[in-house]
């Protein structure tokens, strides 16, 4: 514990929600530590050293909730906040045509540490900058590279989360993530080209492994290659997408739509809604039979996988779509006996301790399938092979989406023949899914995660890893960025 | 709060102690909360204050910040101490700038102490209103109502030292019936200026229009844009006008300074004085917010400078664009309504959402239509249509304008407050439709 004293403080504040009558109250003390070194050009264009420390009162109230946060962290500040907690709340329930209900959980007392070989924040700072400014020296040597950038980010949580309903959980979390971009000009035009680790739960020896002086020359002479390439051709192609790529139409297309408070309105305003409606569960035709997506919030390392969400509930593993067929969600303890749920499947999560937690997307993969990358590679006459991120936009109940990419390739009789540029595709969620006739084994699978998912207002930014294999999609519209 | 002499006092906390060449001090410490609606209930109810206050120093160039949420003496020592420990070990930064001269900052209105003392139950009070007229008009409500008030300040060692409170409410509503939605937005320095009731109208008007919808083909097509829509793609040419960019010929812009980019009729100034906007005296550079004219008649008159490349350019004053207002020249309409008289055929969009780069280039956007998206044939909404996907770059369409209002308050969930007119735009395409 980095404070002797988180223990009284949750004591106090729980002390005053029980006193008040309400059915629920909950309490997150949170210490967060990050570090970003970000390189610009050549240089080292910001250090940034952040501590950033506070508490979160939440109570459930005759079924209205109230929510109350501060950074000031004493003694003295945690009854106003706990006892504004319950004001909030009460006039939430005066107003409650419907009363919130908590599924019930199991009361759980556990200590949860991010594995690591190497603490991130012990790597002295100057090989950092060294690491960072070799990878943009190297970008830069490549000619018509006119920019670079690269950045390494840590993050450490430190965080107490106890119930009034005797669950109390200590987590010691870690996150790591460095990539870095080459920029390339060529005949009034520009590309980027880039190289990104995942954010894992780990130490800093996803940085060491990633060898990223390694990677340099070809991200470098790829950017070059990228623009100069041919623009695409629009039309229909068989497309081939890269686990990378994968991760974000994945996010977008699948992982939205099943969060169940999306489906029942929540996040009409902001967010939207769901085309995936309640309706459809364990009905629905989401993709065609290869398409398995599975929530996985037990797999190490994994941004979602912190042994216990924000409600206290355990995380768990479960499907969202089990041979192209649509059977659940991702809920919280509020929302899952909105669809007859005895239990919440511990995806609520909350960005800082200032924050009140809302049903997240959960680590959501695709199933690995039984191909190799050549064999599905082989079966395409004229496709696209995708890496990487690109542009990506949705409607907001996620039927209609577009998506570029960082580098393509196009796919001539079964081969990666030269480079294109501006690929963007567009299509309809579950048309798009229902195209996908191979998923690559197990041994082609790779891990991505997001740790600025937008939800919620005030915005939240959540994390999610999304692990996929490569996949093939038949026949998808293809237009010039 | 952290007032002015608070701020005082723990700058000089830092400033006293730093053994650095130069030192500058931050701090932003905000309160506020939002009450959060969906269903026709209350969902979220919320309250925070968080303070941040970022050490900034510097030895021979070489640079460290640190930053924390404890303002307590030790805690502010101690992101004293960080700053430096990473400051002697980074390497020279060759664009290091010491902090900008000691200066007179304007003092503006950016606070209003009717939103700084709005708590829980004024926001309560705000929704329950929406809520109701929806209620009324068996109708879903979906929105927020947020009131907040932060004390901003920057000081450095060299006696630079601005600090100002700004307050800030926002409403914003998403009515359903059944299929269809319909969406309003505000934003203001007062809460009392939020018009909750005329916005919650709009947003039902919207929303009952929208029941009976029809698809049309995705093309081209002659576009009435609401004033939210037009932000959201003005908001793309703001956030790409950065000088570095500029200069490495890697913008959208590079070659355009002093060159039309739009029509003519076009002119977008910063306004930081204008009551409707959200304009500050500062920056958290330390630099002053002024007037300024960023686009003049059509033509790009202004870059978003950092100093290093200001100071290499030899730009002797910053323009910021903390309050801009986008306005037209010529003969215009008073509401969207005449605008939509005016047209033989067109489609209205309320408000564009997920909007995104496609090609940096050319500023080529995609994005879809929200909340609102309607037929208009013969001077008259005909019908909704559903929401179609664009691909457009502002840069081509918004030197097709033909008709516009005056400027207009505008507020989306992607974009700040903005003042801008409604426009028809000749020929805007529609690359795709959703399914709803």
């Amino acid at each position: 514990m980095p404070n002797p004293s988180w223990d009284e403080m949750a004591e106090l504040a729980l002390k005053r929600v029980a006193a008040s009558g309400a059915e629920y109250g909950d309490i997150r003390l949170v210490r967060s530590t990050s570090q970003s070194v970000s390189g610009e050009d050549r240089r080292i264009a910001s250090i940034r050293d952040v501590d950033d420390a506070g508490f979160g009162v939440r109570v459930l109230y005759h079924g209205g909730w109230g929510f109350a946060a501060s950074s000031i962290l004493s003694l003295e500040e945690v009854p106003r906040v706990a006892e504004l907690a319950i004001d909030i709340a009460r006039g939430s329930a005066s107003l409650a045509s419907e009363k919130v209900r908590l599924v019930d959980e199991p009361v759980h007392r556990d200590r949860v540490v991010t594995a690591s070989r190497i603490d991130p924040f012990t790597v002295p700072l100057e090989q950092k900058t060294t690491l960072l400014r070799e990878v943009m020296e190297c970008l830069q040597r490549q000619s018509e590279v006119v920019r670079s950038s690269a950045t390494l980010w840590a993050r450490r949580d430190r965080k107490l989360f106890v119930s009034t309903e005797g669950t109390r959980l200590d987590f010691d979390l870690l996150a790591v993530q460095g990539e870095f971009t080459a920029t390339a000009r060529h005949d009034g035009r520009f590309a980027s080209r880039s190289f990104a680790t995942p954010h894992l739960r780990t130490g800093y020896e996803l940085i060491e492994a990633a060898n990223f002086l390694a990677e340099t020359p070809r991200i470098a002479s790829q950017a070059v290659e990228k623009v100069k390439a041919a623009p695409v051709r629009p039309g229909m192609y068989d497309l081939v997408l890269d686990p990378e790529h994968l991760s974000l139409t994945m996010h977008e297309s699948c992982g939205h739509p099943s969060e169940l408070d999306r489906a029942l309105g929540y996040e009409a305003n902001y967010a939207g809604t769901s085309f995936l409606t309640t309706e459809k569960r364990g009905i629905f035709r989401y993709g065609s039979p290869c398409v398995n997506l599975v929530a996985d919030n037990t797999e190490a390392e994994t941004l979602a996988a912190t042994g216990y969400d924000d409600d206290g509930v355990a995380c768990q593993k479960w499907d969202i779509v089990r041979e192209g067929l649509f059977v659940d969600y991702c809920t919280n303890r509020e929302v899952a006996s909105k669809i007859g749920e005895a239990r919440s499947k511990g995806s609520n999560r909350a960005d800082s301790w200032g924050s009140v937690p809302i049903v997240r997307i959960a680590n959501i993969g695709l199933e690995p399938g039984t191909d190799s990358l050549d064999d599905l590679l082989a079966d395409v006459k004229r496709g696209i092979y995708i890496e990487g991120h690109g542009s990506y936009s949705i409607d907001q109940r996620r039927y209609n989406f577009q998506f570029g990419g960082d580098a393509f390739w196009l796919i001539e009789n079964g081969k990666r023949t030269q480079m294109l540029r501006d690929v963007i595709y567009h299509g309809i969620t579950p048309e798009f899914w229902n195209s996908c006739d191979g998923v690559a084994d197990r041994g082609h699978r790779r891990r991505y995660g997001f740790i600025t998912c937008g939800k919620g207002q005030p915005g939240q930014s959540g994390w999610m890893t999304h692990a996929a294999s490569h996949a093939r999609f038949r026949r998808v519209a293809v237009i010039k960025g | 709060m952290t007032s002015r002499d608070e701020f005082r006092f723990l700058a000089d906390l830092v400033l006293k102690r730093s053994g650095a060449d130069e030192t500058i001090v931050t701090i932003q410490d905000q309160h506020g909360g939002t009450a959060r609606f969906a269903n026709n209930r209350i969902v979220q109810n919320v309250d925070t204050r968080r303070g941040m206050l970022t050490v900034s120093v510097a030895f021979d160039g070489c640079r460290g910040s640190a930053s924390t949420t404890d303002f307590t003496a030790g805690s502010v020592q101690e992101a004293l101490a960080r700053a430096e420990r990473i400051a002697r070990v980074s390497p020279e930064d060759p664009e290091y700038l010491p902090a900008p001269d000691p200066q007179v900052f304007p003092t503006r209105q950016t606070s209003r102490p009717e939103t700084a003392m709005a708590g829980p139950s004024r926001r309560l009070e705000y929704a329950n209103e929406a809520i109701g007229q929806c209620r009324i008009e068996n109708l879903q409500a979906a929105g927020i109502v947020s009131s907040s008030v932060a004390s901003v300040g920057v000081a450095a060692s060299n006696g630079l030292f601005a600090q100002e409170e700004r307050s800030e409410a926002r409403f914003s509503l998403t009515v359903q019936a059944e299929d269809a939605t319909g969406w309003s937005a505000a934003a203001h320095r007062s809460i009392d200026h939020l018009k909750i009731q005329d916005r919650t109208l709009s947003a039902i008007n919207k929303a009952k229009r929208g029941r009976d919808v029809q698809e049309l083909s995705p093309g081209h097509y002659r576009v009435i844009l609401e004033p939210a829509a037009v932000a959201g793609l003005w908001s793309w040419i703001l956030w790409t006008l950065d000088a570095k960019s500029y200069e490495k010929g890697t913008s959208p812009f590079s070659g355009q300074l002093g060159r039309q980019i739009v029509d003519e009729r076009l002119t977008l100034k910063n306004l930081p004085d204008h009551p409707d906007l959200l304009g500050t005296g500062f920056t958290q550079e330390g630099l002053s917010s002024e007037d300024a004219m960023w686009i003049e008649k059509g033509v790009l008159k202004q870059l978003a400078y950092d100093r290093f490349t200001a100071k290499k350019q030899g730009i002797k004053r910053i323009a910021t664009l903390d309050a801009p207002c986008l306005s037209a020249s010529g003969p215009t309409a008073f509401k969207t309504q005449e605008l939509i008289k005016q047209c033989e055929r067109a489609i209205l969009v309320t408000n564009f959402w997920y909007i995104r780069t496609v090609n940096q280039t050319d500023l080529t956007l995609t994005g879809m239509t929200r909340d609102g998206t309607f037929l208009v044939e013969d001077g008259q909404i005909i019908s909704a249509v559903r929401n179609f996907r664009f691909h457009e770059s502002p840069l081509r369409v918004f030197k097709q304008v033909e008709a516009f209002t005056e400027a207009a308050e505008a507020v989306t969930s992607e974009t700040g407050k903005v003042l801008v007119p409604a426009m028809v735009l000749r020929d805007f395409y529609f690359s795709s439709v959703t399914r709803f």
